[in-house]
């Protein structure tokens, strides 16, 4: 098995480029997001993807996911059907302030990237009794 | 809390999609058995001299929770995608469900060169890679020329 050769075309430093250039073809990864009381929690399917090939950052209040696949295949394979044809993962989400951007916790597991994003404590839910005059 | 899905181009991104995968296979027909465009999980298919190279992207499973068999020529890939939450709880509301849940299948026609005792089956970073070992007298050779 030779970790270079894949069965989709590699873009080479597809990661590294950044979000200035936009011209990389990538795919947007399929997303599940959902909100509770501690805050929102993102599930993003990212197949293929290595922790090392992931990139997880907040710039500007903007959330932004990058991440390569690398499939192992052995030399000399000829491609003859592509559903995934870039291995290039990107998507990006802003952020409102009541998100605690500094406490997101990460967890990538079987190719699925677990966001976990806080809401600051001061914007958590807080029931307002109601005093009857 | 609507800004969190704002600023995804979704519809261009798909469109451009579609427009691509037009592209590439308009015109061929594409197996009976394929199924529709975008069916989870996406499989791509590849041959080395010695063996046919299928990798099916299905990220969030465990080894376990696949089954593939081969019969008459069909590979088969199938299983079942749960859920990772439950909406029973009303303080949760879900802004985005876009993964795929439930159970699926994907058929590969495999060539009449592919051998069915010659399987191996991996699944490692949510991609469960499959090769199919070639038949012997399928193998490409030099012929000498007398």
């Amino acid at each position: 098995m030779n970790e270079t050769t894949q069965v989709a075309e590699r873009n080479q430093n597809a990661v590294t480029k950044g979000q200035e250039d936009r011209s990389t073809p990538s795919l947007l990864p399929a997303v599940d997001i959902v909100e509770d009381s501690n805050g929102v929690t993102l599930w993003a399917d990212l197949p293929g993807v290595t922790r090392d090939k992931l990139e997880v950052n907040v710039h500007d209040g903007n959330l932004h996911i990058e991440a390569e696949a690398v499939v192992p295949t052995p030399q000399g394979l000829r491609v003859q059907h592509a559903e995934i044809r870039q291995p290039h993962f990107a998507r990006a989400f802003s952020l409102s302030a009541d998100l605690d951007a500094s406490k997101i916790e990460a967890n990538l597991q079987d190719g699925v990237l677990k966001l976990t994003i806080p809401r600051r404590d001061e914007a958590r839910p807080r029931r307002i009794a109601v005093n009857v005059a | 809390m609507s800004d969190l899905i704002f600023g995804t181009d979704l519809f261009s991104e798909f469109d451009r999609m579609q427009r691509q995968m037009a592209g590439l296979f308009g015109g061929f027909p594409s197996s009976i058995r394929s199924g529709r465009f975008g069916a989870f999980p996406p499989v791509n298919i590849g041959a080395t001299d010695d063996s046919i190279e299928i990798v099916a992207f299905a990220p969030g499973l465990k080894p376990d929770q696949f089954e593939v068999s081969i019969d008459k020529g069909l590979l088969t890939i199938s299983g079942e995608r749960e859920a990772w939450h439950t909406d029973d709880d009303p303080e949760v509301r879900m802004y985005a469900q876009e993964r795929f849940t439930g159970s699926f299948r994907r058929v590969v026609e495999l060539p009449q060169s592919a051998d069915p005792d010659k399987v191996q089956a991996r699944y490692a970073n949510g991609c469960l890679s499959i090769s199919v070992g070639k038949r012997e007298a399928s193998k490409p050779r030099a012929i000498t020329v007398q």
